[in-house]
């Protein structure tokens, strides 16, 4: 028994001691490849969200300990985090070292060139490839951001789905369940179509308004003065109907049905018609929530149900100090119209949005050996899992096996396994190289169908027209 | 020292910098505006095309729905801000018990940049979570919901710009009423002039350069607003002045040529109401000394 316990605890030292040797050479590694770029600042610009802000609390601060490199990460809003990397790359004026690409934005960036090649520039700079980062560890998320010889134009940073949210509280409290099931005549449940998503949505309403409580029946991510609610509307709610590509034909450069387009066809009016009917029993911040309200909403248990962006399952599911439904959160697929998953299944379309965006280096930047060694870290294995668990965000394979993500899977009711079997029924946007001129003129419309003033009919056939005008000034119409 | 050379040289780093940061970005902009250039279309360079741009934004729905908001908004803000500022001024240029404290307070909205005003003002009117829509659906039964009315959103933001610019408006009328001389005054009160008349005839003319000049700024102010209204509302129906309408051409769209020449457009227009403003004010004061 002596024995046995002196053999393991000499295999045990040894392991350590192995570990700490190549923990010290890794942490030479980095020292001796950074050396010439020692005490340099590398800036970045983001949007703010759970991963982001995990990049500027974390991760910088260890690479700049490993390194000497600083890194002033700007995790600013949406809109914000476009205007100042466009600007920046459009004038070459050199501010940011790496800029957040977003999945949709890609395409755009690309057909301007505005990003390094950085398989090409890992490649050119061998002192500078970290044999711990692999771009073949990625998921296939990071194809959206590979050129056709299948060059890496982004490390992947965050990836998720939106999904279908709901407070297992509410759904399975018996004598909710009894009042459902009396009133509609089926089990209250997790809703798998629209007609049973309204339902619920109906009666969680009459519920909080009957208890007094400030409870709503569904999240609409309805803002009438941001893009979100065209967001939501092009990438969530119609792709669950059959719209895919936002109804654009980009062969035919158009919207118009009339002309091969989808966007005043009748799944669209279809798609946009029910998510109106969703409003009067949304919360009555829905129609200034964008996707960070739409999570607060859901956190501060103000909906029964919804769809929410899955980098917000984490926190919403686990973080007491900012949420009310801990522990109550279920998740599931969005609902879809008949056939959907099945087209998806097939290839032939997809159910909702494959979010997620990578950090690229600029041409116009001055430091991009140093940004390289940034990247590479974040890029890195032994990084992910923490990240994934805080920021609900997997773009390595191997993160989905990682124990911390299996017993978070567990507090977020299965969130990272629905994102590993069922993430290929998702799609990043279409490859539009004109993805933010072409969705500022859809905004207007879809934001006056929220206020009443266009009929869903009216408002998509004069979005889709005005689609048509802004392709053809752009070049890319018929 | 009165060699004009010498007068030119002390004003020439002024004039050197207007002239890079002040008047360059203006021929730069006038170039633009000449030009279809988007970035990011096919075509992604300059290519001249002439009056089309303004010919289009004479069609373009979106854009004179947006400069009708915008007068609507300049002419309910400013006309507030310059009748309470006087009221206000008026109120200051006597003694009573906290003036200073309440000078202080009153003042204290225009040291907060417009960036965070507007965010003050969102979290207090974003339904659900604001106390104004709170307190008003409990209260008075209202629902007040930004998102969803655009006048709602409208009023909103004159009310957030009144908050915060009436203090610049009283401090320039209170310098203005300082400086009337008390004798006229005196002197109309004396021959039975009531306090209208006072006011109308003796107060009004005197202050009559001051307004003229608060008058202007904050129209030029009120007309290009764009950070404080961003904040609270993003845009939206009710709130997307001509500001921001430019801001979203130009940056989300990228349509540089386009945005050059509205915000050409829209500097006419400032100017061309400024100096209708000045006629109208300068021209009956002239016909007053008649």
């Amino acid at each position: 028994m002596k024995k046995r316990f002196t053999f393991i605890l000499v295999i045990a030292i040894a392991l350590l001691a192995n570990m700490s040797l190549v923990s010290a050479d890794m942490h030479g590694w980095w020292a001796e490849a950074a050396a010439p770029y020692a005490g340099a600042t590398i800036r970045g610009v983001s949007e703010s969200t759970p991963p982001s802000n995990y990049v500027a609390d974390v991760l910088a601060a260890q690479f700049t300990e490993l390194t000497g490199i600083n890194v002033e990460f700007e995790t600013t809003s949406w809109d914000q985090m476009y205007s100042k990397a466009i600007n920046d790359m459009e004038a070459n004026t050199g501010i940011y070292d790496f800029v957040y690409i977003e999945q949709d934005i890609i395409y755009s960036y690309l057909a301007q060139d505005y990003l390094v090649n950085l398989t090409q520039f890992a490649a050119d700079n061998p002192d500078l490839a970290y044999e711990g980062y692999d771009e073949s560890a990625f998921t296939s998320f990071a194809d959206y951001f590979k050129n056709a010889d299948g060059d890496l134009f982004g490390v992947p940073m965050e990836a998720f789905v939106k999904v279908y949210l709901y407070r297992k509280d509410l759904f399975e409290d018996a004598d909710i369940m009894a009042a459902f099931e009396e009133e509609y005549g089926y089990p209250l449940a997790p809703a798998e179509n629209f007609d049973q998503y309204r339902d619920n949505a109906m009666f969680f309403t009459a519920y909080g308004e009957n208890m007094d409580m400030d409870l709503w029946g569904t999240t609409v991510q309805g803002s009438t003065g941001h893009p979100a609610s065209t967001y939501e509307f092009l990438e969530s709610i119609g792709p669950s109907f059959g719209l895919y590509n936002w109804g654009i034909n980009l062969d035919a450069g158009s919207a118009m049905s009339a002309n091969g387009g989808a966007l005043d066809g009748d799944t669209a009016v279809e798609a946009l018609t029910f998510w109106l009917s969703m409003l009067p029993f949304a919360p009555p911040e829905a129609t200034s929530s964008t996707w960070d309200e739409v999570a607060s909403s859901f956190a501060a248990g103000r909906a029964a149900q919804g769809w929410v962006y899955g980098e917000n399952a984490a926190w919403i599911a686990t973080d007491e100090s900012r949420s009310a439904v801990t522990g109550n959160v279920g998740v599931r697929l969005p609902v879809t119209a008949p056939g959907v998953i099945e087209a998806a299944e097939m290839g032939d379309g997809y159910i909702g949005y494959y979010d997620g965006g990578a950090f690229g280096v600029p041409h116009s930047s001055r430091n991009k050996e140093a940004t390289l060694l940034w990247l590479q870290f974040i890029g890195q294995s032994s990084v992910q899992a923490e990240w994934a668990a805080a920021g609900a965000r997997i773009t390595h394979t191997a993160t989905f096996d990682d124990p911390l993500i299996a017993e978070q899977d567990a507090k977020v009711d299965g969130y990272y396994t629905l994102l590993e079997e069922q993430g290929p029924l998702f799609a990043g946007a279409p490859p539009f190289p004109f993805h933010a001129q072409v969705r500022e003129v859809i905004d207007p419309f879809i934001q006056r169908a929220i206020l009443g003033e266009l009929s869903p009919a009216d408002a998509l056939s004069q979005a889709a027209a005005a689609v048509d005008e802004e392709l053809s000034r752009l070049g890319y119409g018929m | 020292m009165r060699n004009p050379r010498t007068g030119w040289l002390l004003l020439s780093p002024t004039l050197i910098i207007l002239l890079i940061f002040g008047f360059a970005p203006f021929l730069y902009v006038l170039f633009v505006g000449f030009n279809q250039w988007n970035v990011f279309s096919a075509d992604d360079g300059l290519v001249f095309n002439g009056l089309d741009n303004f010919r289009r934004l004479v069609f373009d729905d979106d854009f004179l729905h947006s400069v009708g908001l915008t007068a609507r908004f300049a002419i309910f803000a400013i006309g507030s801000e310059i009748i309470l500022g006087f009221v206000l001024a008026q109120m200051l240029t006597r003694n009573f018990p906290g003036k200073s404290l309440f000078r202080i307070i009153h003042t204290l909205p225009l040291m907060v940049a417009p960036i965070a005003v507007g965010a003050i003002w969102r979290l207090l009117v974003i339904p659900g979570f604001g106390p104004v829509p709170f307190f008003l659906d409990r209260w008075f039964d209202l629902k007040y919901q930004i998102g969803s009315y655009p006048d709602q959103a409208l009023w909103t933001s004159v009310i957030m710009d009144v908050w915060h610019w009436t203090p610049f408006v009283t401090l320039t009328m209170l310098a203005g009423l300082s400086a009337i001389p008390k004798e006229p005054v005196e002197q109309a009160k004396v021959d039975g002039a009531s306090r209208f008349q006072v006011f109308w005839y003796v107060t009004l003319p005197f202050l009559r350069p001051v307004l003229l000049t608060t008058v202007f700024i904050r129209i030029m102010d009120a007309i290009r607003t764009v950070d404080e209204v961003w904040m609270l509302a993003g845009g939206g129906p009710g709130t997307r002045f001509t500001g921001i309408y430019i801001w979203r051409v130009v940056f989300p769209r990228t349509d540089y040529g386009y945005g050059s020449s509205i915000s050409l457009i829209t500097l006419y227009l400032t100017i061309v109401l400024c100096w209708l403003l000045f006629i109208a004010i300068s021209g009956r004061r002239k016909g007053e000394v008649e």
